[in-house]
């Protein structure tokens, strides 16, 4: 890998290794998550089917009509926090994303930096995968102890569901597409504001599509295979990388130098 | 080393530098000086390509500005006015980061001499964020030295800094200047422009003047020896203004005042004719115009020229 590059993520990851803080709030939503599905799937296998379903039943999609309607109701629950566990890379860097230049600028920290022989792409990029890393480990991680604990205390019907290959193709590689494109969004904006509340605001509102993208999907509008997943990959990875162009040339080192107080 | 020929930066409809000239040689420690706002750190700036120019050209170490920007920021270091240090991270780990971005071979080893060099080995493992401001600024100057620059930039080095620690950083300049670096400094402090550069521009968005300590004085008031007499006749007086080297002769109390062009030269033949005239020599030293004195007449005389209404000098 570029020495830069590699350089920028190593100061990166020790700049979070120092700020535990970050660590911590990262970590809070995956480990609620996984408490979510975990607690749901142990308490609704353990209430009668009709207090599960109630009396307004929804309706069952074709693929599982061969379950029982409790388990068909729990794994479409569990489906449902899965997409939101695909989507959590998304959220969980956007801090660090929205403060990568503004806080190197308001630490006086950006100038010797951009005086090195580091081009701004090496820069992005370098900010950027280190931003998305801990967020996506931390994902699979929760993932991994969701299905460990899922094997335990869910039928296997339900645990199938739940390690099914469209869902590990999400998590395996949709998921770190969407954190990067979450987190070159970011970068963008903190390299156009000089306020890093605005910043992160704004790179919330890049995030807007792709939730409504999942909405539709959860709204059965878009039906997601393992087929659609690669796909989608191809061309977030597409997307990815235009949108780190776009960076590179949003990124005025003569602005953020001498305009920014 | 550095050379710039008409090199101009605006901001809008302000000049920030303006058409700015300069030869820097290799090896010198060039000065420059001159008020907030006066274009020293913009010039810095232009020429460590991290702002483009306006108009005008630059070379750093052979490179054009502009052109050649990465090579031009492979050979230089940069300490910026405010340390922009790491405060998280420990001074190890500072130092480590800009070596693998300026592409060190050795890094490690690199890292121990400069740590070393300014005593922070022992303190190597401390978070930047518990050092001093002295250490901070040590630190920092190393972070611009760790890739072995020809050419370092050093904007306002010991601002901020308490005497003790502001000795420590001139006297690293100092040791770094002996290597055969060549060092570009900018600074408000006049008595350590004087002490560590060989040449100094005085800027005010253009060049004023750009000499060396000793010639920026001499191009202002002259040079002039101060004769200590037991007593000053008007033969004595008589006889040291006829002398053709003399400029001027002012008597003060007991002191003669007496411009000349090249005293090392003429000193021996003035104090010959002052004896012969019947003067009784006590002392004879060379009055010294501080170059705060020089500084603020040369803003005065820049002050004047521009309420004039006289266009500045371009």
């Amino acid at each position: 890998m570029n020495a830069r590059l590699w350089a920028i993520m190593e100061k990166e990851w020790l700049e979070m290794r120092r700020n535990k803080m970050v660590l911590i709030t990262m970590a809070l939503i995956p480990i609620l998550l996984v408490g979510l599905v975990l607690g749901t799937t142990f308490f609704m296998q353990r209430m009668p089917e009709s207090e599960v379903i109630g009396n307004d039943a929804p309706p069952i999609p074709p693929q599982l009509q061969n379950l029982d309607p409790k388990t068909a109701f729990i794994i479409m629950m569990n489906d449902q926090y899965m997409f939101y566990f695909m989507l959590i890379p998304m959220t969980l860097p956007v801090y660090m994303a929205a403060y990568s230049i503004i806080g190197e600028k308001e630490t006086k920290s950006l100038e010797p930096l951009l005086a090195t022989p580091i081009a701004t792409w090496e820069l992005l990029t370098g900010k950027s995968i280190a931003a998305v890393t801990p967020a996506v480990a931390l994902t699979w991680l929760s993932f991994a102890v969701m299905a460990v604990g899922a094997r335990f205390i869910a039928t296997d019907a339900v645990f199938l569901a739940l390690v099914r290959p469209v869902w590990l193709a999400g998590m395996a590689v949709l998921s770190p597409l969407f954190a990067c494109l979450s987190v070159l969004s970011g970068v963008i904006a903190s390299s156009r504001l000089n306020d890093p509340r605005a910043a992160q605001q704004l790179t919330g509102i890049f995030i807007v599509p792709v939730i409504a993208l999942s909405l539709a999907v959860l709204a059965g509008k878009i039906f997601v295979d393992v087929q659609v997943v690669l796909y989608s990959a191809m061309v977030l990875v597409l997307i990815n990388l235009l949108v780190l162009y776009f960076a590179v040339k949003l990124f005025q080192r003569e602005t953020i130098l001498t305009r920014w107080k | 080393m550095i050379k710039t020929r008409g090199l101009t930066k605006r901001f809008g409809d302000v000049f920030a530098v303006d058409n700015l000239s300069l030869d820097v040689a290799e090896g010198e420690v060039f000065g420059l000086l001159g008020p907030n706002g006066a274009g020293k750190t913009t010039t810095v700036r232009l020429l460590t390509c991290l702002i483009a120019p306006t108009a005008g050209e630059a070379w750093v170490n052979g490179h054009r500005v502009g052109e050649e920007d990465m090579a031009i920021r492979q050979c230089v270091g940069i300490l910026t006015e405010a340390p922009g240090l790491y405060e998280r991270l420990n001074a190890e780990q500072n130092l480590t980061l800009y070596a693998k971005l300026y592409g060190v071979n050795d890094v490690g080893g690199q890292v121990q001499k400069y740590l070393d060099m300014l005593g922070l080995w022992e303190r190597r493992t401390e978070p930047v964020g518990s050092f001093s401001k002295g250490m901070k600024q040590k630190l920092a100057i190393a972070r611009a030295l760790i890739h072995e620059p020809r050419v370092l930039f050093l904007d306002e080095p010991t601002s901020a800094l308490d005497p003790e620690a502001a000795k420590l950083v001139r006297d690293f300049i100092l040791e770094v200047k002996g290597e055969g670096r060549t060092i570009f400094l900018c600074t408000h402090n006049l008595d350590e422009a004087d002490r560590l550069c060989d040449r100094i521009a005085v800027m005010r968005q253009h060049l004023i003047q750009v000499d060396t300590p000793a010639g920026l004085r001499q191009s202002l008031y002259g040079r002039k020896v101060v004769l200590q007499l037991q007593e000053i006749s008007q033969a004595v007086l008589s006889t040291v203004r006829a002398l053709p080297f003399v400029h001027q002769a002012q008597e003060e109390d007991r002191k003669l005042i007496v411009s000349l062009d090249d005293p090392e030269a003429q000193n021996p033949i003035l104090v010959r004719h002052v004896v012969e005239a019947g003067g009784a020599v006590q002392f004879l030293t060379e009055q010294r115009h501080s170059l705060e004195e020089v500084y603020f007449t040369l803003m005065r005389e820049e002050g004047e020229t521009l309420s004039a209404g006289q266009e500045a000098p371009r």
